[in-house]
């Protein structure tokens, strides 16, 4: 039975299609290129571009070298220099940067010994006042206790009047 | 039968207008905090109003740009973790030159990364948002979750933990890729002597054979979904970074090839790097691998080769999209914020 949209077939159609001929080729290129051949002929390939591609850098360096120009060789020999230099600069850098955690963490660890030192300080003086005061209690006590001491003198002097008399 | 063709005609107009060279990527608010040779940091804030979390290094891979990991608004891996109040560092390896080339595998672990990291994190305690002695998250993508890796379990203090999306470790199981990268027919010593840096045509063309039907069914799907015009803009983003390979600095990429895909040096060991050797299962710190299920780059198995070659302990995701899907969905960056949420071994 025909279906009451022909374009929906036919892009059904060509789905189904496609899909064969995917699976078709994928089937093909597998088998090419697991191919040990194949790999063979691409290393070897691969091979003599590179063994060309030598020969033709040593080709134009010679040529630029005998018309007194730069070659490639030489600007990469200079930017390979400044890529070196760069690097002992950040090399020097991490330095620098290691040294300056080193200071700030000495310096974070003095000033928290200058915190203890000044709380130690402080506590001392503390302690200092607090001392000073219960001292100066224990003076007015003995200055208490010591207060009756001339009413004896006079009743005892009294007494000697009285002997002498 | 006219309406098909009518739709190609519109493909074909839109197409001829280059939408690809016109696409804007990497757009989410960030500045450079930090720069050496080619390398950059760069620094995304978390976005206003939201409690500050704890700060995440990221790793990108070093054969194409950086902005896989903030495409287009909506499609964006930095955009959906500075929402949720992440601070973000993320190592832009840029574009390496001829002068490059000499770059070895040892200054990118023992020099360049480690110094971006303690970079990053002073700069993320002058903002607040790291307490003293505290070291930050870290998450490597790709090739660069493999030189995070690496980097990390010879240099334990730069992170707290460690994760890696679709990131190589066992470079055995990378099926397709591990069958052209073997010693007996990959041409590396050749490629790098003659070439300096692996160029970026090679690579861009040898991602494309890897999988050859996907060059026709990119087509396929953006006839499919012509008339959504964010799919349009999303598609023509995609492009745009595809084609926007970047040459690998060659002496890395000599000893990447050798070390990874012909010994496989990460999980068999054997690899010395500046006189000390690669053993990743002397690190200690927690780490996650994420797998992604369609990946024909970086295959899960892969990928959760962490899990017999760190340390640490290890704890696997798998994620259903690709390997460059995982960057576009909400899937991934929702399984990072909940494994960054837990507790770490010490705290609990």
């Amino acid at each position: 039975m025909a279906s009451a949209d022909p374009t929906g077939d036919f892009q059904q159609f060509t789905d189904e299609m496609y899909s064969m001929w995917e699976k078709s080729m994928t089937t093909w290129w597998d088998q090419v290129l697991d191919s040990p051949e194949f790999l063979a002929a691409s290393g070897k390939g691969l091979s003599a571009m590179a063994g060309a591609r030598r020969k033709y850098e040593a080709g134009v360096d010679e040529q630029l070298t005998r018309m007194h120009l730069p070659t490639r060789s030489d600007l990469t020999r200079l930017a390979r220099i400044a890529t070196l230099l760069e690097e002992r600069v950040l090399k020097m850098e991490d330095t620098v940067l290691e040294v300056k955690d080193l200071l700030e963490a000495r310096d974070t660890r003095i000033s928290a010994l200058e915190k203890e030192v000044l709380q130690a300080r402080i506590e001392a003086t503390e302690a200092r006042v607090e001392l000073r005061e219960t001292l100066a209690g224990l003076q007015g006590q003995l200055a208490a206790l010591a207060a009756p001491a001339p009413r004896t003198r006079r009743t005892r002097s009294a007494k000697n009047t009285d002997s002498a008399s | 039968m006219f309406a098909l063709l009518q739709k190609s005609v519109e493909v074909g107009q839109w197409l001829a207008q280059d939408p690809v060279s016109s696409a804007e990527t990497g757009l989410s608010p960030h500045r450079v905090i930090h720069r050496q040779a080619k390398t950059c940091v760069r620094y995304f804030p978390p976005a206003p109003g939201v409690p500050p979390r704890h700060p995440l290094f990221v790793s990108m891979p070093l054969i194409n740009t950086w902005t896989v990991f903030d495409l287009r608004p909506g499609r964006s891996v930095v955009e959906k973790l500075t929402a949720a109040g992440i601070p973000l560092y993320l190592m832009d390896w840029g574009r390496p030159g001829p002068e490059d080339a000499a770059v070895r595998f040892g200054d990118i672990v023992d020099d360049i990364l480690p110094r971006a990291m303690r970079r990053s994190a002073r700069h993320a305690r002058a903002e607040g948002t790291l307490s003293a002695g505290t070291a930050m998250d870290a998450l490597g993508y790709c090739v660069g979750g493999t030189v995070l890796a690496v980097t990390l379990a010879r240099h334990g203090a730069l992170a707290r933990r460690m994760a890696l999306l679709a990131a190589p470790i066992d470079f055995h199981a990378s099926q397709r890729l591990a069958t052209w990268a073997s010693a007996a027919t990959f041409p590396v010593d050749a490629i790098v002597d003659g070439f300096g840096n692996y160029p970026k045509s090679f690579m861009k063309d040898s991602f494309k054979l890897l999988k050859p039907e996907t060059n026709t069914a990119k087509y396929k799907g953006l006839f499919d979904r012509f008339e959504d015009l964010s799919f349009r803009a999303l598609w023509a983003a995609m492009e745009r970074w595809n084609e926007d390979s970047v040459d690998f600095p060659g002496e890395t990429y000599r000893e990447y090839i050798h070390r990874c895909y012909f010994d496989n040096a990460p999980v068999e060991g054997g690899w010395v790097i500046n006189g000390t050797p690669v053993d990743l299962g002397a690190a200690t710190m927690p780490a996650a691998a994420f797998g992604a299920m369609k990946d024909h780059i970086c295959p899960p198995e892969a990928a959760f080769g962490l899990a017999r070659a760190w340390g640490g302990p290890v704890e696997t995701f798998e994620l259903q999209a690709g390997h460059v899907g995982v960057c576009l969905g909400g899937s991934f960056p929702r399984a990072l914020l909940a494994w960054l949420d837990q507790p770490l071994p010490a705290e609990a």
